[in-house]
């Protein structure tokens, strides 16, 4: 049963198309209609019934879709190859672990935030625009993960940048085009820059089909491997684009803020970790980890990624707008993950992909919490949030949990990952960077705690300087918005207390994959 | 026998064109449908003559010695020829549509047509003679086309036109002298007719001719420095900025250059000699030189003409590697690249024959007033991009193979530019899709009042075109192999 590939990847784009269509066609007849009054009237009175039916839809397909792909992808391996779309090289599918691994990631969290969506999304217009998008990409990341070559990597990779634009420009304003501009073409330059690489790897590899451990083709590269090299290099820093690696990490704060919320959660929660996917599916699946140990690149890599990590942490410390702290967390927590990658043993990767997890269900929760801040009553600034725990308590208790998980305190998920980066760097042949490297995660979860816990302290204990005696009114979000929350929080958590299957499944793939 | 269609396929458009004034008509749309056939007959009559593939050269006429007007399909110029017999046919009927606003519809279908023939001429020329005849008749035929509004704007663009085309015809025409003194013959012989003993050691002289010569015949294909007549040309009504100066005007450059390298002058002779480099130099900078032009370009036509020099510099890319593989890319290129900046240009069109609008900023909201028009403009966008899936990446994926096929390090540079190019491109395309359907929340669609998709003989050739991108980029193979077959003698 192949074919189930197909279906997962077709059914929700298809179905995203459709409710892009009928907005569209809405938004004409709409545009018709020059009176404004009118127009405002016919909005408010159809509403409600629309919208239900709306959720209705957009919730089957979506359950339906994320059912459909753990089905496909842990219903055994599967291949399929369709047609040959350049020189040969077909658009090509298959089920590996690793592709499973990371479309979980996607499902669980394209299931929450879609459920949150549907409180969220009512106050910010254009709806079915924005279901039709996102179950869109939805079809477009399955496809990403499911795809057995480099070539059809690269395809569903640049109709996922294509697809998640929109996203970000949703409200329409002048900021938010500008941001999903710059977004766009931050992607844009890290794609090219990838595909700058494939050309090269078409050339020296045997295959571009993912092959665990490589399979570069040593006679043709012999006395051309300094150019190799670059083109390596060249590829990282363009998916690094994707993953918000410096210098091509600008983009994050500036679309971050300006999405809605549940699209800012799975730009950051998901999006940006094909990024570190397609440096995966590079590295330890075509090039080989072999190939780049002890060379300039890996060191070029590290430096990098520590560097990121070091300036996301700091330039998230000093930010005053929660989304755009959030977004920094998201570009310095990442680069743990890439430097975990790049000290290219098993023990780091499995590191790697275990905060792969816990961050984006942490960064997804977290963004989704500010979400609620901002819908409920327009808080964006996180002096602002002050006493925000005797409002919401129940909510500030699971921001809690994913800031603990975030930082790394045991035991949650976070811990554990942490613990196996560092542990990965200490045992790796890297030089100087076996003690900088946990050294520079140490100070980096101390400003994560330091940019993270405040919220919580100064949200539970305001102080005395609020003016009016009276406590406000306990005001707890809809249970449509909480659910999500609580449930990424639990599974952050879960991830540290029962790590065995997961950290077992990883573990396989690492041993795998790192010869 | 066969040999005959040649002459009659290059004639037909002549004798259509001059029958336009003359034929009392009716109505205007008697004109159109004469017309139309007559271009769709000797289109049908094209690719009769190809599936014939008549083996035998047709000399029209012979001044003395070797010096003949002959006319032969070979595999490129085949090639060339079933390219634009494809394309016109869709031009035309767009062009109907179009000019129904203009004034001088008469004289303008006469030259249209008549480019036609003159088009088929350059591709089915066997010798040099021949094809710098048709070259610089191709120059003239379309000046009438530039100035065609009789503006001042129109005048003076016509006039660099002008100075542009004759003087790479003249650098050209030392060209032809140089092979018609040393060359074995005049024909078009695969791999050149140059003979290193014939030459006696004058290799210099024959690197600088070469240069010359290719220089003199890509003004046509805009290449730095002599890009600048292309935007300024955009004053032309739409069909002709689109079909001629988009498709058979700028290709046919392409084609002479590619006939001068790699059928004349010869590429052994060539190869990596200081006039390839210096050629490669330039064609390189004209790719990220366009590009960055059109990034600042505010008027859609001539940002997408200046996004013409760039691809055109593809093509030059491709051809001047002087390997069998980057001719093939090369080619490839001028197939795919016609079609997507055709369609672009024929949105751009259809945009300013419904509302008159031709600077981006004015371009607002249009999205959902025309959603065909903007739906075809940005899948031409996605291809020129080079978006997987569409045949724009596979042209781009060619010319990347072959630059790594010759292990030349300016080569490898290239792929560079062709990477810096594909990310202005979606800068300076997708600035304006953009626009046209996100205008931001606070706009007033009641502004464009009833603007609205044209008729259906401007939207038919976009969705034929926005279904051929889609066709080579699934499916390319066929196309590609054929072209690695007819590249393949070719040293």
């Amino acid at each position: 049963m192949k074919e189930w590939i197909l279906i997962s990847v077709i059914l929700p784009a298809v179905m995203g198309v459709c409710l892009l269509l009928a907005s569209f066609a809405e938004n004409v007849k709409r545009s018709e209609t020059v009176n404004r009054k009118n127009r405002r009237r016919d909005r408010q009175t159809g509403e409600q019934g629309t919208q239900f039916g709306l959720h209705c839809f957009v919730g089957i397909v979506l359950a339906l879709s994320v059912a459909i792909t753990f089905f496909t992808a842990y219903g055994g391996e599967k291949s399929l190859v369709l047609f040959p779309l350049v020189d040969g090289i077909p658009v090509a599918f298959r089920t590996d672990d690793l592709s499973c691994f990371f479309v979980t990631i996607v499902g669980i969290v394209w299931l929450c935030a879609g459920v949150y969506s549907f409180r969220y999304m009512s106050h910010e217009g254009d709806e079915k625009r924005f279901y039709g998008f996102y179950l869109l990409l939805y079809g477009v990341l399955c496809g990403l993960c499911f795809s057995a070559n480099l070539v059809t990597m690269y395809l569903f990779y640049e109709l996922m940048t294509l697809t998640s634009m929109p996203l970000v420009l949703h409200n329409g304003s002048r900021e938010a085009i500008m941001a999903s501009l710059k977004y766009l073409f931050y992607s844009m330059c890290g794609a090219y820059a990838g595909l700058f690489g494939i050309f090269f790897l078409n050339r020296y590899c045997d295959t571009l089909d993912f092959v665990a451990g490589g399979s570069l083709n040593m006679t043709t590269v012999s006395g051309q491997e300094e150019m190799l090299l670059v083109a390596v290099f060249v590829m990282l820093l363009g998916f690094g684009a994707k993953a918000g690696l410096f210098p091509m990490h600008a983009w994050l704060p500036a679309a971050h803020p300006v999405a809605p919320s549940p699209a800012s959660a799975v730009l950051s929660g998901v999006i940006v970790k094909f990024g570190v996917f397609a440096m995966i599916r590079t590295v330890f699946y075509v090039v080989g980890p072999a190939f780049l140990r002890g060379t300039w690149v890996q060191y070029a890599w590290m430096t990098l990624a520590l560097l990121t990590v070091f300036m996301g942490s700091m330039l998230a410390f000093g930010e005053p707008v929660l989304k755009k702290r959030l977004a920094y967390s998201t570009v310095s927590q990442i680069s743990y993950i890439l430097f975990g990658l790049s000290l290219l043993t098993p023990t780091a990767f499995s590191g790697a992909l275990l905060h792969t997890a816990v961050h984006a269900f942490v960064k997804c929760g977290l963004f989704l919490t500010a979400g609620v801040w901002i819908w409920q009553s327009g808080l964006t600034r996180v002096e602002e949030l002050r006493g925000i725990g005797r409002k919401m308590p129940v909510l500030l208790w699971g921001y809690t949990v994913l800031s603990l998980a975030l930082v790394g305190i045991p035991p949650t998920g976070g811990f554990l990952s942490k613990w196996y980066l560092a542990q990965g760097a200490v045992q790796s042949q890297t030089g100087v960077f076996r003690l900088m490297g946990p050294a520079v995660l140490l100070v980096s979860a101390l400003l994560t705690a330091g940019y993270l816990f405040p919220i919580t302290m100064n949200g539970f204990f305001p102080g005395k300087t609020q003016d009016g005696s009276q406590p406000p009114q306990r005001k707890d979000p809809p249970a449509g918005m909480l659910v999500p929350v609580l449930l990424l929080a639990l599974a952050a958590v879960l991830l540290g207390v029962i790590p065995g299957p997961v950290t077992k499944y990883i573990a396989d793939i690492a041993a795998l994959v790192c010869r | 026998m066969r040999e005959w269609l040649l002459l009659a396929v290059i004639l037909i458009p002549f004798a259509v064109a001059v029958l336009i004034p003359l034929l009392p008509f009716r109505s205007r749309n008697g004109m159109l449908l004469f017309m139309e056939a007559g271009v769709l007959l000797n289109s049908i009559l094209v690719f009769v003559l190809l599936s014939l593939h008549p083996e035998q050269a047709l000399t029209v006429f012979r001044f003395t010695g070797n010096l003949s007007i002959t006319l032969k399909a070979d595999g490129v110029g085949s090639l060339y020829a079933a390219l634009v017999a494809a394309l016109w046919p869709f031009a035309m009927l767009y062009s109907f549509e179009y000019m129904k606003h203009e004034h001088n519809e008469k004289s303008f279908f006469l030259f249209y047509v008549v480019t036609y023939g003159v088009t088929l001429g350059v591709a089915f020329s066997e010798n040099i003679l021949t094809m710098y005849f048709f070259f610089e008749m191709l120059s003239l035929i379309t000046l009438p086309l530039v100035m065609h509004t009789r503006t001042r704007e129109a005048i003076l663009a016509s006039r660099t036109y002008l100075y542009y085309m004759l003087g790479g015809a003249a650098f050209a025409f030392i060209g032809v002298i140089f092979i018609l003194t040393y060359g074995s013959t005049s024909s078009f012989v695969a791999g050149g007719v140059l003979d290193p003993a014939g030459l006696g050691g004058r290799m210099e002289l024959t690197e600088i001719v070469f240069v010359l010569c290719f220089l003199g015949v890509a003004v046509k294909t805009a290449v730095w420095p002599f890009s600048s007549w292309l935007p300024k040309a955009g004053v032309a009504p739409t069909p002709v900025t689109a079909l001629l100066h988009a498709v058979a005007v700028v290709n046919t450059g392409a084609f002479a250059a590619m006939r001068v390298t790699y059928f004349s002058f010869g590429t052994k002779l060539l190869r990596s000699t200081a006039a390839q480099r210096l050629l490669m130099g330039l064609v390189l900078f004209t790719i990220v030189y366009g590009c960055s032009r059109a990034l600042k370009e505010t008027h859609i036509k001539r940002r997408l003409a200046w996004s013409t020099v760039s691809n055109l510099s593809y093509i030059l890319f491709g051809i001047v590697m002087m390997t069998p593989a980057g001719l093939a890319a090369g080619l490839a290129h001028m197939l795919f690249h016609s079609v997507m900046k055709i369609c672009s240009f024929f949105c751009a069109g259809a945009v300013m024959h419904q509302s008159g609008k031709s600077y981006i900023h004015e371009l607002d909201g249009f999205g959902r007033k025309m959603p065909k028009v903007f739906c075809s403009f940005t899948i031409s966008s996605f291809a020129l991009m080079g978006v997987p899936g569409l045949c724009g990446f596979v042209s781009k994926w060619n010319l990347a193979k072959a630059a790594l096929q010759t292990q030349d390090a300016m080569a490898v540079a290239g792929i560079a530019a062709l990477m810096i190019s594909a990310l202005l491109t979606a800068i300076y395309m997708l600035t304006i899709v953009v626009r046209a359907f996100f205008p931001g929340r606070e706009f007033e669609y009641g502004k464009l009042g009833d603007l609205k998709d044209p008729g259906w003989m401007m939207l038919l050739p976009l969705f034929v075109f926005v279904i051929a991108m889609f066709v080579f980029g699934l499916h390319s193979g066929p196309v590609i192999r054929m072209l690695e077959q007819i590249t393949a003698g070719i040293q």
